[in-house]
């Protein structure tokens, strides 16, 4: 029988539909041709069709915009919103605007064009964590944002318009709704218990283990209870964590391995599938706190958004967590 | 004489373009997709490509883009398109710049005079 499963943050409900098909290889995936071969302005040498770096982490003696980078972060040519201005916030009648203010940051996460983060080096992956919180420290210093979310699109059907491994931030001058709604369920649990939710949820995933994806000594990946997609992983610090970019050296060298991990893990069992995965920490000024934990949500792309999902707020997912989480701990994975 | 190879999978377009740049001093080839463009490429010298963003066969025109940019690198592309979802592509970056398809190519023939390091029109 269908099971109604209500996310414990957010109170929304999902309908985990294990008749429909809960297999791996049930799943009709879609078709993620990778594009061969051709010019790709995210290559090596291929610098000039960028905006000039932001930031980049490069061998000694090589020059900006050049060749010899390890990861670079290029403004979009084309931002959803414009760094330019001020904020200008006015009321039109009963309406609320303001000016499109905001930064849209590409990271290119390796020269490699063919390299994945699931294939790259532990060092190169870390570097990509550590240019996320380089870059949003750099952000928080402008007092118009509220807000950076991170996110990352891998293959075509989940979004990316290049195959070249690569990562996005948008800083915004407000909080977003689902990002608020995460935080204020959280702080209601806190209010109501004095614990952090997220640190309740690891303490009992970890204890009973049915959902726990793999773990070390500083994270664990776990399928959440009431998840909205088939595969749903997350990564969460065990110990508590308001803010991503207040990690620690060896935490990053430890997120490096677990996201390395599970990716590799989604691969295996799902066949490279396309994904998103999202960064979710604490909003400006809010960044020490001891009710949100900070984490990352991957999605592989598998099922649609449909009517019933938009029209209801609630998500069918046709394979149970519990499910999901077995496939993926028992998947065998090369270890680099 | 400087040649530029207009790619439009529209024969009106590709008609006009032909008059318009032939009458601004440019000798003018005409390609109807990928195939006929690349062949073009293949046999001819070009200064620079007019390329259409949305063709019916073949490769659209962002991955045309990047085979043209691959196989002759410093060729000038300029993206002729009326649809701004293409803007959310990085591979739309390869590209020298892009102009709002339209009837009037004033704006077209600037960019173009831009890229040639001509003055402008």
């Amino acid at each position: 029988m269908p099971e109604l499963r209500k996310d414990p943050i957010l109170g929304r409900w999902v309908i985990i539909s294990s008749e429909r098909g809960k297999r791996p290889s049930d799943f009709t995936l879609p078709q993620d041709r990778r594009k061969e071969g051709g010019f790709c302005p995210f290559d090596s040498g291929n610098e000039y069709t960028t905006p000039p770096e932001i930031l980049a982490y490069r061998d000694n003696g090589t020059d900006a915009n050049k060749p010899g980078w390890k990861l670079r972060v290029v403004p979009n040519k084309v931002p959803a919103l414009q760094i330019e201005g001020a904020l200008d916030r006015v009321g039109e009648g009963m309406f609320d605007k303001m000016n499109g203010i905001g930064a849209h940051e590409v990271i290119i996460e390796t020269p490699d064009h063919d390299a994945t983060l699931a294939s790259m080096s532990p060092k190169a992956v870390e570097d990509v964590l550590w240019a996320y919180r380089d870059r949003i420290m750099d952000l928080k210093r402008d007092l118009r944002f509220r807000y950076a979310l991170i996110f990352k699109n891998h293959g075509i059907v989940a979004g990316a318009t290049l195959e070249h491994s690569h990562s996005q931030l948008i800083a915004l001058p407000i909080v977003p709704k689902r990002v608020r709604e995460e935080v204020d369920g959280a702080l209601t649990y806190y209010r109501y218990k004095e614990r952090c939710i997220f640190c309740d949820i690891v303490h009992q995933e970890l204890e009973a283990g049915s959902r726990i994806v793999c773990e070390n000594s500083e994270f664990v990946a776990l399928a959440p209870f009431a998840p909205r997609f088939p595969f749903e992983t997350w990564i969460l610090p065990k110990k508590h964590d308001s803010s991503f970019e207040d990690a620690s050296p060896k935490q990053f060298v430890a997120l490096a391995s677990m996201l390395q991990e599970t990716l590799r893990r989604l691969d295996v069992v799902l066949e490279n599938p396309a994904y998103n995965y999202i960064l979710h920490t604490s909003p400006f000024r809010e960044e020490d706190n001891e009710y949100y934990h900070w984490h990352i949500e991957i999605m592989p792309k598998l099922t649609k958004v449909a009517g019933f999902e938009w029209g209801s707020g609630f998500f069918i997912n046709p394979t149970p967590p519990e499910e999901a989480a077995r496939f993926l701990r028992e998947a065998r994975i090369v270890r680099p | 004489m400087k040649a530029i190879l207009v790619v439009d999978d529209e024969e009106n377009i590709r008609r006009l373009y032909e008059d318009e740049l032939t009458d601004a001093g440019y000798r003018v080839v005409c390609a109807a997709n990928w195939d006929e463009a690349r062949q073009a490429l293949e046999h001819g010298r070009f200064d620079l490509v007019t390329l259409d963003i949305r063709m019916g066969e073949g490769p659209d025109g962002i991955e045309a883009l990047r085979l043209i940019k691959e196989l002759h690198p410093g060729l000038p592309v300029v993206l002729v398109t009326a649809y701004g979802e293409y803007q959310a592509d990085f591979g739309s970056w390869a590209a020298e710049g892009y102009v709002v398809k339209s009837a009037d190519l004033t704006e077209l023939k600037g960019r173009i005079a831009r890229e040639l390091g001509e003055p402008a029109p």
